[in-house]
């Protein structure tokens, strides 16, 4: 076991001298205090803060950022659950599955007894068993039998407990480097606001953060550093934020640090409605009927309709008799009536959804929209609950294995609720089927890339390849080439440190050199500015966005299209906004560089719904709970209490 | 020009970088980088009856798509029209976009500098020049994928390798380049992943053998 952290963090440069420096007049980004805030920091800086300099200081903390920050902590500082079925004292072994195993996956790479990271699938396999079996001889645990039973485990919690902690550095202003960014990620993860860009530059809308943290968690007079009482805090409260070698390999591995509550979901399209049209004009049988009839029941139906999925003219009635004096009397559930009805009768054990959403990846917005919305269907059975998404495949007959790979890739997760000790699996399904409560699916020849509506026959990576499709079709976006706030909130992760120092060339270089780049519409010389140049995903990458963002916008004419090779198809003009990834996007040509460029200057997740190819870490690999949680939420409504999806 | 098609998708390994364009007289040519009917240079003319039924559908078509997002995971497919100028496709199942794609595929009817991957024999991947003009090629790294099949589309087995050959190749009518794969009894796929050489620009292509499997 070697402690690593000399190794790994970056190395940095000495802080500079403290200075004040004046308020930017010439840029609109969040870097410094409003006007007062910045005399009272000088004052405080220059080392004989008044009382009124704190006075000042705490008013201006005495704010809705300052109650967040002094409130009791949020649910990422929070222990985790007891993994379920890890409390006892089973032995766990090859074949075992749950939180148990996910739980000593962590620490046997922690504790470097894999061979390489282990992927935290919460399956016990070949892997793992190996990597028990390491840890049993390495602590001398006779005979190594490649079992997690209790004496091992003990031993394993105990070295796991027993790791060093991270070694911090002190931060001033003027700090740069990774540990810098793990502070921004935690102070972001405490309810930074504005939240502040992980940069790894303590500029000074860090020093605003860290002292509004100062004085309003740590109740001490603000220094306007980062201190080891202050780390010690921040850890305390925030997992995650540091590098640690994993697996014999002592492969360093970023730990993810954990920010906010997940919506991996699509951005809903504005106004839209997530129930279909139910009634003429809509669905009028299934899942959403169902849906309508319970909650007519909720609502006080007389007498009650028969839940048989099915509208007809007494379901007709009822949904009438609800409509009147709330809205209009149509006799078909549309938005505003499912709303109403939503509101008196939230909860229902059958459902149907109809998703209209949008995304940004990599600078370009997709979706799922119309026509094409993302539909499915679910119902809360006697011991689990199943969403069912029913596909209409056109073209080519769909290969019986795609069915499968959906199960499992997608059936790994069951609902539990803590306060009663209820649990559900949550079982996925896919089903050929036609109409309005279907989605469809162009099957077409031969092989190819995938996207949400168009499925290659012949794709030999199909088990991956349909399970992240399928995630479309249940409404998950897409988790790589994100702006860092659309990667927080789809992951539920701060944006990682990465790269925190660079490639010494400085971001202003770098990004005149990448609109440049642009304006010529040339994305081999993008890629040389960026890539090229040495940058790297993370902290120092954005230091370019931001530099980028505070250059003179320009215009860049259209472009005939040209047949190479390789073709580029015609451009059309494109005002530059100074958003590094739209920009990109809409300059340079659809080609390997491009997507090569825009890679370092977003996130991806090396989830299911992410990019595993090119992203790795395997904390955030396959279906992760985040892409369940809309059905957990759906549990709670109907059967009460607080779900969490949990692996099985 | 009556139509020109290009679709690009830089996310994929080649990059997608394929294009169609049809002239007012028939005439239709363009490139094609990752293929199923060979990669390079294509050119040739539609029968009359196809161009006429290409121009009803063009005639046909609005001005302007509905305007809905491109589905996640797809690329760009931009369609230009004499009447209409460029129109993002991607997504769209219009009869004039389906046809609009099926061209690319037509496209490779017309071999005119190309080289396709083909299956000879159980332990053959084949490289063949299709056409009547040379083309130079690298193939340094031939970079080769084979996915057996058997039934409908159930996994058989996959296996990939590199092969080498020589650092520049004029390939012209005859040439072959053969590389040893993995003998199977089941359907075979094929890929090879090599570079094409025109003027100083080295382009990136993947030639594909992919035979359509009977449905159950
Ligand atoms: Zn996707």
């Amino acid at each position: 076991m070697t402690d690593a952290s000399e190794a790994i963090l970056p190395e940095r440069k000495p802080p500079d001298p403290v200075t004040v420096r004046p308020p930017e007049t010439e840029t609109a980004g969040p870097v410094l205090l409003p006007g007062a805030g910045n005399a009272a920091i000088a004052r405080l800086l220059q080392g004989s803060p008044s009382p009124a300099a704190i006075a000042e200081l705490s008013q201006l903390g005495g704010n809705a950022q300052l109650a967040r920050l002094a409130g009791p902590g949020g649910g990422s500082g929070a222990p985790p659950a007891p993994p379920v079925g890890g409390g006892g004292v089973a032995d766990v072994r090859v074949g075992a599955h749950g939180e148990a195993v996910r739980d000593a996956q962590v620490k046997l790479s922690r504790v470097q007894a894999s061979a390489d990271p282990l992927t935290e699938d919460g399956r016990f396999g070949p892997l793992t068993e190996a990597a028990v079996r390491t840890f049993q001889t390495s602590v001398g645990i006779v005979p190594a039998t490649g079992v997690l039973d209790p004496v091992t485990k003990a031993r394993l919690d105990a070295a796991f407990a027993a790791l060093p902690p991270p070694v911090r550095a002190l931060l001033t202003m003027g700090s740069t480097g990774a540990d810098v960014g793990f502070a921004q990620q935690k102070l972001n993860a405490l309810g930074a606001s504005p939240r502040l860009t992980v940069n790894a530059v303590f500029d000074g809308s860090m020093l605003v953060g860290v002292i509004a943290y100062e004085i309003g968690v740590l109740k001490r007079f603000p220094s306007g550093t980062i201190d080891a009482p202050m780390w010690a805090d921040l850890d305390a409260k925030v997992k995650g934020g540091f590098v640690a070698p994993e697996g014999a390999s002592g492969r360093n591995v970023e730990q993810d640090t954990p920010s906010g509550t997940a919506n991996s979901l699509g951005t809903q399209v504005a106004g839209s409605s997530l129930h279909p049209v139910t009634g003429a004009g809509g669905l009028t049988q299934g899942p959403a009927v169902k849906e309508l009839q319970q909650k007519l029941n909720t609502a006080g139906a007389a007498p009650p309709l028969v839940v048989d999925g099915v509208f007809g003219p007494k379901t007709t009635a009822a949904l009438q008799t609800f409509q009147t004096d709330k809205v209009p009397v149509t006799g078909t559930a549309d938005k505003a009536t499912w709303d109403a009805l939503d509101a008196v009768a939230p909860g229902s054990t059958v459902g149907a959804v109809e998703r209209q959403w949008t995304e940004v990846v990599g600078g370009a917005t997709y979706g799922m929209t119309g026509g094409n919305a993302s539909r499915y269907s679910w119902e809360i059975q006697a011991k689990r609950m199943l969403v069912t998404v029913k596909v209409n495949f056109v073209g080519l007959a769909p290969p019986g294995a795609w069915f499968t790979h959906v199960q499992t890739a997608w059936n790994q997760y069951m609902g539990v609720e803590p306060a009663s000790g209820k649990s559900m699996p949550v079982d996925f399904r896919m089903i050929r089927g036609a109409g309005g409560d279907a989605e469809t699916v162009q099957v077409v020849a031969g092989t190819g890339r995938a996207n949400a509506g168009q499925w290659y026959v012949a794709d030999p990576n199909a088990a991956s390849t349909i399970p992240h499709e399928f995630g479309h079709l249940i409404g998950l976006q897409d988790e790589y080439q994100l702006h860092p706030g659309d990667y927080l909130r789809a992951t539920g992760h701060e944006p990682p440190v990465g790269d925190a120092t660079g490639p010494g060339v400085p971001a202003a270089t770098i990004a005149t050199n990448l609109q440049n780049a642009m304006v010529a519409r040339n994305s081999v010389n993008a890629r040389a500015a960026s890539t090229g140049a040495g940058v790297h995903e993370g902290a120092f990458a954005q230091q370019v966005v931001e530099a980028y963002a505070k250059l003179p916008t320009t215009n860049v004419p259209a472009v005939a299209a040209s047949p190479g090779p390789p073709p580029v198809p015609f451009q059309p003009a494109v005002a530059l906004t100074g958003d590094l990834l739209f920009d990109l996007n809409a300059a340079l040509p659809d080609d390997k560089d491009r997507y090569a460029t825009i890679q370092v200057f977003s996130y991806s997740s090396a989830s299911l719904m992410g990019d595993p190819g090119r992203e790795f870490d395997p904390h955030d690999h396959g279906a992760q709970p985040r892409h369940i949680a809309e059905f957990m939420a759906i549990l709670g409504r109907a059967l009460g209490g607080t779900w969490e999806a949990k692996r099985r | 020009m009556i139509l020109r098609l290009v679709v690009t998708d830089g996310s994929q390994t080649p990059a997608v970088a394929e294009s169609v364009e049809v002239s007012a007289d028939g005439a239709i040519s363009g490139w094609r980088s990752v293929s199923e009917g060979g990669v390079g240079w294509f050119a040739g003319v539609l029968p009359a009856a196809e161009l006429a039924g290409l121009r009803d559908l063009i005639g046909s078509a609005g001005s302007a798509p509905p305007a809905a997002p491109p589905p996640p995971d797809s690329g760009q497919e931009m369609l230009e029209l004499a009447a209409t100028g460029p129109i993002a496709i991607a997504g769209l199942g219009s009869p004039l976009a389906v046809a609009a794609r099926n061209l690319l595929t037509r496209l490779t009817d017309f071999p005119r500098a190309a080289v396709a991957v083909s299956h000879p024999s159980p332990t053959v991947a084949r490289l063949s020049h299709r056409g009547t003009d040379p083309i130079r090629i690298d193939l340094t790294t031939v970079e080769w994928r084979e996915t057996a099949w058997r039934g409908y589309y159930e996994s058989a087995g996959d296996w990939s390798g590199v092969a080498a050959g020589p650092p520049e190749v004029t390939a012209g009518p005859g040439w072959t380049f053969d590389i040893p794969i993995v003998p199977t009894d089941a359907a075979v796929h094929l890929t090879a992943d090599f570079t094409i050489l025109s003027g100083s620009t080295r382009v990136p292509v993947r030639a594909k053998h992919t035979p359509a499997l009977a449905a159950p």
